[in-house]
């Protein structure tokens, strides 16, 4: 019976499947837990640098940071965070299209990928990549958003660019992430959000001064903007993953029930075709004897 | 000497919580000494060294770049690396050390050696942190 074999081959490569999915979505829990506690273990760090650069933007007039100043808003630099690998729904599309829907506006526009879809996507539609950052979407460390800072600033002081976005997929929920584009360069005090408001309200000083703790606290604010911007993505796309897989498994759990079924009923005509055989050869075969 | 609550945090942890009587910072306009009751400010700090001096015994840890949170409740303490002396990896900061200085002697661009400049101070900050604590014996 060519037809019980086909099915059987059928149930056990599903099986397979059904495997490699439930093991990549385990392994999205888990991976998404991690990405979690790392945020919460550095958000407390980054918001106090974002409160004190905000409280200094807003009470002080004589600031003079390089990064702080408008620029004529012409040529921008799209930092656009995607993942390294696919299946994981809709996640790299949805932030991949607000990009290129967001870098369409801008006539003079840079771009830069962190991750290999992000690049592929854009290579795919002839839009040059003029920086790429491998590796540091997996895993980030505060040691790859430091590097990717300097990267960038170095391109700024360099005059190249007037504004620097970025796009990636924040994550709101473990259901809910939606892909933003958020203004990295220059730093404006109304693109400052605040979580945690101090707790103190006074007049405060600044040692030596504004200006100068300022210059300290840019640099910091920075690397913190993209540390929690790449493991927002991270997060997400671990997210994603994990609801996809579990579409899966439900589909090949589906499958497997609708498959089964019918490779039994098929095998339980399969025999009674066989008794009947049997019974029937026996019956003229005595029937012969006699 | 009166007491006040402390609190020092780095991207990675929260590195020390307590009572202290006073601490000695980095600040970029020189080293200065915290004590109880200090006027609210905000300080920036250089790579240095940060004494903290709790219950009449006091203990140096290197501090990286970062600024201090004065408010009358407590004092927060931010900064990129803190690292007590047992924690300072000697032969990593040696090779930074050397690193910074072929660095500097290169010298490319002002935004270069800006950079380098703070590497050196911080390899300077541990090597000093680590070795001022073995002369002392702690």
């Amino acid at each position: 019976m060519a037809d019980i074999a086909e099915l059987k081959h059928r149930i056990k490569s599903i099986q397979d499947t059904h495997q490699i999915t439930k093991a990549m979505e385990l392994i999205s829990v888990a991976k998404m837990r991690k990405a979690m506690l790392k945020q919460a273990a550095s958000s407390v760090y980054f918001d106090r640098v974002r409160a004190t650069l905000k409280d200094i933007m807003l009470h002080s007039t004589d600031i003079r940071n390089a990064y702080v100043r408008h620029r004529p808003d012409t040529r921008a630099a799209y930092i656009v965070i995607a993942g390294d690998k696919g299946l994981a729904g809709a996640f790299n599309n949805n932030v991949l299209n607000l990009a290129w829907q967001h870098i369409q506006t801008r006539p003079v526009h840079y771009v830069i990928t962190i991750g290999q879809m992000a690049r592929s996507f854009f290579e795919s539609r002839d839009q040059a990549v003029d920086l790429e950052f491998t590796h540091a979407v997996t895993s980030p460390t505060l040691h790859d958003s430091r590097g990717i800072m300097r990267d960038i600033l170095d391109l700024y002081d360099r005059n190249l660019m007037d504004e620097v976005y970025v796009v990636f997929t924040r994550m709101i929920s473990s259901s809910v992430h939606e892909p933003t584009v958020v203004k990295l360069l220059p730093i404006e005090a109304k693109d400052i959000e605040v979580e945690a408001a101090s707790s103190f309200r006074g007049e405060i000083c600044y040692d030596p001064s504004p200006s100068e703790v300022l210059d300290i606290l840019v640099p910091q604010y920075l690397v913190g903007m993209i540390y929690s911007t790449l493991i927002h993505s991270a997060a997400s796309e671990h997210a994603a993953r994990m609801m996809a897989m579990s579409n899966a498994n439900k589909n090949a759990d589906k499958m497997l029930d609708s498959l089964s079924l019918e490779y039994n009923r098929l095998r339980q005509s399969a025999i009674t075709t066989e008794l009947l055989d049997l019974s029937s050869g026996r019956f003229f075969s005595d029937t012969n004897t006699r | 000497m009166n007491k006040f609550l402390l609190e020092i945090i780095t991207p990675e942890k929260s590195f020390y919580r307590g009572e202290v009587e006073s601490i000695n910072i980095p600040s970029i306009g020189g080293s200065c000494t915290i004590e109880a009751g200090h006027q609210p400010m905000v300080f920036a700090t250089e790579p240095g060294t940060l004494r903290i001096t709790a219950d009449g015994a006091s203990r140096e840890a290197f501090m990286s770049e970062g600024f201090i949170e004065v408010r009358p409740d407590e004092t927060l303490v931010f900064s990129q690396a803190v690292e007590w002396p047992e924690d300072i990896n000697e032969r990593r900061a040696a090779e930074a050390k050397e690193r910074a200085e072929e660095q500097l002697r290169r010298n490319r661009s002002a935004a270069e050696y800006r950079l380098n400049r703070l590497a050196l101070q911080r390899a300077f900050a541990r090597l000093r942190v680590k070795h001022h604590n073995y002369l002392s014996g702690n």
